[in-house]
């Protein structure tokens, strides 16, 4: 009766496998997507802090480190 | 063989001689025997002399307000619409400044800048259709090791409003300084008081400023990689809008080329640059940023050019 429905059902079917599990792709980025929204979710205020302290933590560590290039020093002759 | 006293002022022609002969003052040396080679040490006592000369004389820790300049300078300012300044220097103490602005978002208009520096320095004053808007009184005093500083604004004595804002810093070692800020408020009905605590640290090429009081945190690091890039990372925390932000910015400075470049990303999704260029012979300098802003969807940009 509705071909289109069936055959989607079978797709997904097929994506989560005949017993039901997911692929751990699917569970990677499952996971990653989760950790976004939690490090982005503004509505908690001690959340913000720690993220933002890690952040803060980050630009030092990569001023300290990742900085030491000269935009003026002659290219290399190839 | 003597000992380390007699030896304190060694002659170099007595020690190759030997064979027996005694320098006055010193131990006699038998013959066959030479004295030991010993290097002049200087006197113990001196080195304490020395170690209370250095705590006395601590730098200046510059003023409270300085303190994360250095990092705040290194962040592109925010453009929007055309502004064009011409900046004329009437004498070595006085300077005048036309702004002319165009804008969607603001006002459009244009704005009077005088600044008048002498003795005893004063801040600029600009005048806005005819009648001051706000004004303020500071005092500062620069001690050998510190600085206070008190600030009174738009004080009001008929209706009893006014804002008085307290500065002190000190040096606590060449590198580490330390400090307060005092803000009291009143106006009819209400009056309240701030506190907070300053902490900042001069490393060879770092400094590193941290503030905290009531109304939030404030954390501020710059590093000067080399003389054309310097690198500034601020973190804001406010306690009464329960919100953080942490930002990463960067200069880089080409003077070579006459350009300077400024970047921006913070976690707020906002990019920002502005690029500065100065038109060499003539004095003009030439200024372009624009700011997006990821999570609001918002794009704004500026034009500016600067005479003088």
């Amino acid at each position: 009766m509705f071909p289109s429905l069936s055959s989607r059902h079978r797709t997904l079917a097929k994506m989560s496998g005949a017993n039901g599990k997911k692929g751990p792709s699917s569970g990677v980025m499952d996971w990653i997507s989760s950790a976004c929204r939690f490090a982005t979710d503004r509505n908690d205020f001690r959340r913000n802090l720690l993220v933002n302290l890690g952040l803060f933590a980050a630009g030092v560590w990569v001023a300290r480190n990742l900085s030491d290039f000269d935009l003026m020093s002659p290219q290399p002759v190839t | 063989m003597g000992s380390v006293l007699a030896a304190a002022s060694p002659s170099p022609a007595s020690a190759a001689a030997g064979g027996g002969q005694g320098v006055p003052g010193l131990v006699s040396v038998p013959p066959g025997f030479t004295m030991p080679a010993v290097s002049s040490v200087p006197p113990s006592s001196g080195s304490d002399q020395q170690a209370a000369d250095a705590d006395s004389s601590l730098p200046n820790p510059g003023t409270y307000e300085e303190c994360h300049r250095k990092c705040k300078e290194v962040f592109p300012l925010q453009m929007e619409g055309v502004r064009l300044v011409v900046n004329k220097g009437l004498s070595n103490h006085f300077q005048v400044s036309h702004t002319v602005t165009l804008s969607t978002l603001g006002d459009s208009g244009y704005r009077f800048g005088a600044t008048y520096v002498g003795s005893k320095q004063t801040g600029p004053a600009e005048t806005q259709q005819h009648k001051f808007v706000n004004w303020q009184c500071d005092m500062e005093y620069r001690g050998e090791d510190f600085t206070s500083a008190v600030t009174l604004g738009n004080p009001d004595v008929l209706v009893g409003s006014g804002i008085l804002v307290a500065h002190y810093l000190q040096s606590i070692t060449p590198a580490l300084a330390l400090g307060g800020e005092l803000v009291y408020h009143r106006r009819p009905g209400e009056e309240g008081t701030v506190t907070s605590l300053l902490g900042r640290y001069t490393g060879d090429n770092f400094v590193a400023t941290v503030t905290l009081g009531g109304a939030g945190a404030h954390a501020t690091y710059y590093h000067k990689a080399n003389d054309q890039l310097q690198i500034g990372v601020e973190f804001e925390a406010s306690t009464r809008m329960q919100d953080t932000t942490t930002s990463f910015g960067y200069q880089l400075d080409l003077p070579k080329a006459n350009l300077l470049f400024k970047g921006t990303v913070d976690s707020n999704w906002v990019v920002g640059a502005t690029i500065e260029k100065k038109l060499v012979p003539l004095p003009l300098t030439l200024a372009l940023g624009a700011f997006l802003n990821h999570r609001k969807n918002k794009f704004q940009c500026g034009f500016g050019v600067t005479i003088g």
